[in-house]
């Protein structure tokens, strides 16, 4: 097969980290990415839905999303950067031909985030002076946004799908290269796993904005009504129902579908088999915390913290049949893990102590927010 | 060669990195610089209780906001992106090299956002102390992230004793760290004087309040340029012998060299007998002419400092075209095309009459009829050499460069590339050279009709 050897065998120096090192914090990168990102790829529609609709509690939930949504860009680019950063060191040898074939279009996601970030600026900005009466250019700002966003999560799964594909490398490049240099006009389209993983996410996404919703109501939003209260729970039964059958059906067609036979036997045979069968069922328990809620006989703010917490879990179970996905995928052609190591622990050590001091500094920083917004009359 | 080249036409894929670096520290230096002028004046306006002055903090942190946090990030991650497409080898070295460092950064990055968000959404409800207290983490945070950077970009220009020790420490405390850190604190400092006082020209009607502005400004914007003045000696003092001779040796690079000076002592001038000696001088105008010097006087540094690397991506590790000089003698022996991953496939796909036994057949190259020697001839160009030089037409296009070159001076010139200081060595077989000239002599052009050199009678006295 071409394709195999288009990957190059030779290694210049070892890995600066432990694999499992490389693993953890790749998995736990995009599952903390994963919250902001869920937000700006179905939230941020869904808020543009319900500002536009009659509801009034739906346009309130709406105007406070798509005010917090400039720091949650914010976080979810940052956050995004740890995933970004580890699948390099352990995964460049598919990482950068899969995104060199697409190279517009993976360079196009930076041209697409930037006008998108703004848009959002200017929608919410427009909120500032009137949470009703939206200029029509604001309005068109927002979902020029809205659709920015869907299309980076459609570039991200093409960029990724074709990462753990090295068979559809070949067809790309033979389609698209000049003299045997990569144009970068490639896209993935047609991998069979690309669709249902870019409709996967989007279900999640439905799920994660459900909870984000609960959560703002509890816990940042010190002003509401019983009413709205109640509208949001409601709110939140029916998009996390809708996410988590628009989830069901996606990864039902990903695994049964598309899943290679060599896949599909990696990952139903014990133990992987414990993995994906926890991966279809866990968006199953924050569901039934959100719809049996007023059966629930535990205060509304423990609730709701063991719902996100609940949430969190979902993404992060993802995240780890993600990798392991990609690693059974990619060790059809390499064995990621035969890769020699020759570990940093001094940079480690100093990555680390960072971390900690800086997670230190960002509570201290939190809480001076807190106690300054627990003191002002607003 | 270990990854596909990325073909941009005319353009070339690593203009696409020169153009958005630059575009990128023209603000990331004022994200640096921003966060000392916003924790230095905040701390002023509270202790001297400068209502207006307040007032005009608060709409410069919304300013400072959506450029930095936005265009700034976005555009600082477009670099990353933009790399590994353009240059994936000396990406991956540098990341396997320095990911700890990266990391690191991303720590004070986190920091940088949530201080900056706090400074101005919280701007009001924060007790006077606390304000002042988190601006300074971000002007701390935004500086260390500035070493951080700077130790693994100036690496790339001199990476010392690296080649030998393989260790972080010794790559990151690389010649150049020390001179490239006081350049770029000074021109964070300098560069956010001058954004100040474009941005304060036009947001600000009351004279008092822009000449304070101007007049207080004026002393980082002055000190900034001396750090940039004496970080950029320290950097040619520092620069490897072959990156003076090329700063000496190359036309266009003389004449940006000329032009930093011009621009620089033009900025100087203008900020010392403009906002230093007379604050009230800051018109739309005069502050927007000093800004775009010093934004022109900073695209010429970046772009210098881009450019003496060359033939190298990363000095004496990673080659332009993405091989590493240890590879070369290898090369020259097996083949170019045998040697690379990509290259090697697309031989092998579409010219299959060429392998024997899996390996590709070196005598059996110049057997191609005419038309798939220039094909192959324009693979091996594309490989060696556009990661610098666009084909026929386009940035820096080898057709006019070649322009009435006989076949043999091609050749010759092929074969002898490194004889120019800033040419990296050719990497083929000597029928590889062949296969080049073809596609060269294709490309370029026939020399100018009407030229006369001496050779001929002149036909008026």
């Amino acid at each position: 097969m071409v394709s195999q050897t288009l990957v190059d065998a030779a290694q210049a120096a070892g890995l600066p980290a432990p694999h499992w090192f490389i693993q953890f914090f790749k998995v736990l990168g995009f599952t903390l990415h994963a919250v902001p990102m869920n937000l700006w790829y179905a939230g941020l529609l869904l808020a543009l839905c319900l500002h536009l609709g009659r509801n009034q509690h739906g346009r309130e939930f709406a105007a406070r999303l798509i005010a917090q949504m400039p720091v949650i860009i914010a976080v979810g680019v940052n956050l995004g950067i740890v995933p970004l950063l580890f699948i390099q060191v352990a995964y460049y040898k598919f990482f950068y031909p899969a995104t060199i074939l697409m190279a517009w279009f993976w360079l196009g996601i930076i041209v697409l985030l930037i006008p998108a970030y703004y848009g959002v600026y200017v929608y919410a900005w427009g909120l500032r002076n009137s949470e009703t009466d939206i200029k029509v250019w604001r309005r068109a700002a927002g979902w020029v946004a809205a659709l920015f966003f869907i299309a980076i999560g459609f570039i991200f799964a093409n960029g990724m799908s074709l990462m753990d594909h090295v068979d559809r490398w070949e067809e790309i490049w033979s389609k698209t290269n000049v003299a045997g240099a990569a144009l970068g006009t490639g896209l993935n389209l047609g991998d069979p796993t690309l669709w249902p993983r870019w409709l996967l996410m989007f279900g999640l996404a439905l799920g994660t904005t459900a909870v984000w919703a609960l959560a703002d109501t509890v816990f940042f939003n010190r002003k509401t009504a019983e009413e709205y209260n109640r509208w949001i729970w409601k709110f939140a039964k029916i998009v996390y129902t809708v996410g988590m059958i628009w989830a069901a059906a996606a990864g039902t067609w990903y695994v049964f579908g598309t899943w290679s036979e060599e896949l599909r036997k990696t990952m139903f045979s014990f133990p992987a088999v414990l993995l994906t069968v926890l991966t279809a069922l866990a968006p199953g328990l924050p569901w039934i915390l959100i719809v049996t809620e007023r059966r629930c006989p535990i205060n509304k703010r423990l609730l709701v913290a063991g719902i996100a917490l609940a949430q969190l879990g979902v993404l992060g179970i993802n995240a780890v049949s993600r990798q392991v996905v990609q690693n059974v995928n990619i060790g059809m052609v390499f064995d990621v893990f035969s890769q020699k190591t020759d570990v940093q622990w001094g940079p480690m050590a100093m990555f680390l102590a960072a971390l900690v001091i800086g997670l230190g500094i960002l509570a201290w920083m939190l809480a001076q927010v807190l106690k300054s917004s627990a003191n002002s009359p607003g | 060669m270990h990854y596909p080249w990325w073909y941009v036409p005319h353009l070339t894929a690593p203009m696409l990195i020169a153009v958005i670096a630059t575009v990128h520290v023209l603000v990331s230096h004022y994200a640096v610089g921003g966060g000392l002028f916003l924790a230095v004046e905040l701390g002023y306006a509270y202790r001297v209780k400068d209502r207006d002055y307040l007032a005009y903090l608060k709409r410069h942190a919304g300013f400072f906001i959506l450029l930095t946090v936005v265009f700034g990030a976005i555009t600082g991650v477009g670099i990353w992106w933009t790399i590994a497409l353009a240059s994936p080898l000396a990406t991956e070295l540098l990341i396997r090299t320095f990911v700890f460092g990266w990391a690191t950064e991303w720590v004070f990055f986190v920091l940088e956002l949530a201080s900056a968000f706090i400074v101005y959404y919280c701007w009001g409800k924060l007790a006077e102390k606390t304000h002042v207290t988190m601006a300074w983490i971000y002007a701390l945070a935004a500086w260390i992230s500035l070493v951080l950077i700077t130790g693994i970009t100036a690496f790339m220009s001199n990476p010392g004793d690296w080649l030998d020790k393989r260790d972080f420490w010794t790559a990151f405390f690389n010649p150049q760290f020390i001179p490239q850190t006081i350049a770029r604190t000074g021109g964070a400092l300098l560069l956010t004087s001058l954004y100040v006082y474009f941005h304060a020209s036009l947001a600000i009607k009351d004279c008092r309040l822009r000449d304070m502005i101007g007049s207080r400004s004026a002393r980082p914007a002055l000190a900034g340029a001396i750090m940039v003045t004496v970080g950029g000696l320290g950097w040619y003092l520092f620069l490897p012998e072959s990156a003076k001779a090329i700063l000496l040796g190359v036309a266009s690079l003389n004449i940006l060299i000329a032009l930093i000076f011009a621009l620089t002592i033009i900025t100087f001038f203008l900020l010392y007998f403009g906002p230093y000696r007379n604050p009230g001088w800051l018109s739309p105008g005069f502050a927007g002419a000093l800004f775009l010097f010093g934004l022109a006087a900073f695209s010429t540094g970046e772009f210098i400092r881009e450019a003496v690397r060359k033939p190298y991506v990363i000095y004496n590790v990673v080659l332009g075209n993405q091989i590493q000089p240890g590879e070369v003698p290898k090369l020259r022996n097996q083949g170019y095309l045998e040697g690379g991953v990509w290259t090697k496939a697309f031989v092998a796909k579409n010219y299959p009459q060429t392998i024997s036994q899996g390996s590709i057949e070196e005598n059996r190259l110049l057997e191609l009829h005419a038309a798939d020697r220039i094909g192959l001839g324009k693979t091996l160009f594309q490989y060696h050499c556009n990661d610098c030089h666009a084909g026929a037409v386009g940035y820096s296009a080898v057709g006019p460069l070649l322009r009435g070159r006989s076949r043999e001076q091609v050749r010759s010139l092929i074969e002898l590339l490194d004889s120019y200081v800033f040419m990296p060595p050719w990497a083929g077989t000597s029928d590889e050279a062949e296969l080049l000239t073809d596609y060269l002599m294709s490309i370029a052009p026939h020399r100018p009709e009407g030229m006369r050199l001496g050779s001929q009678p002149p036909e008026v006295r």
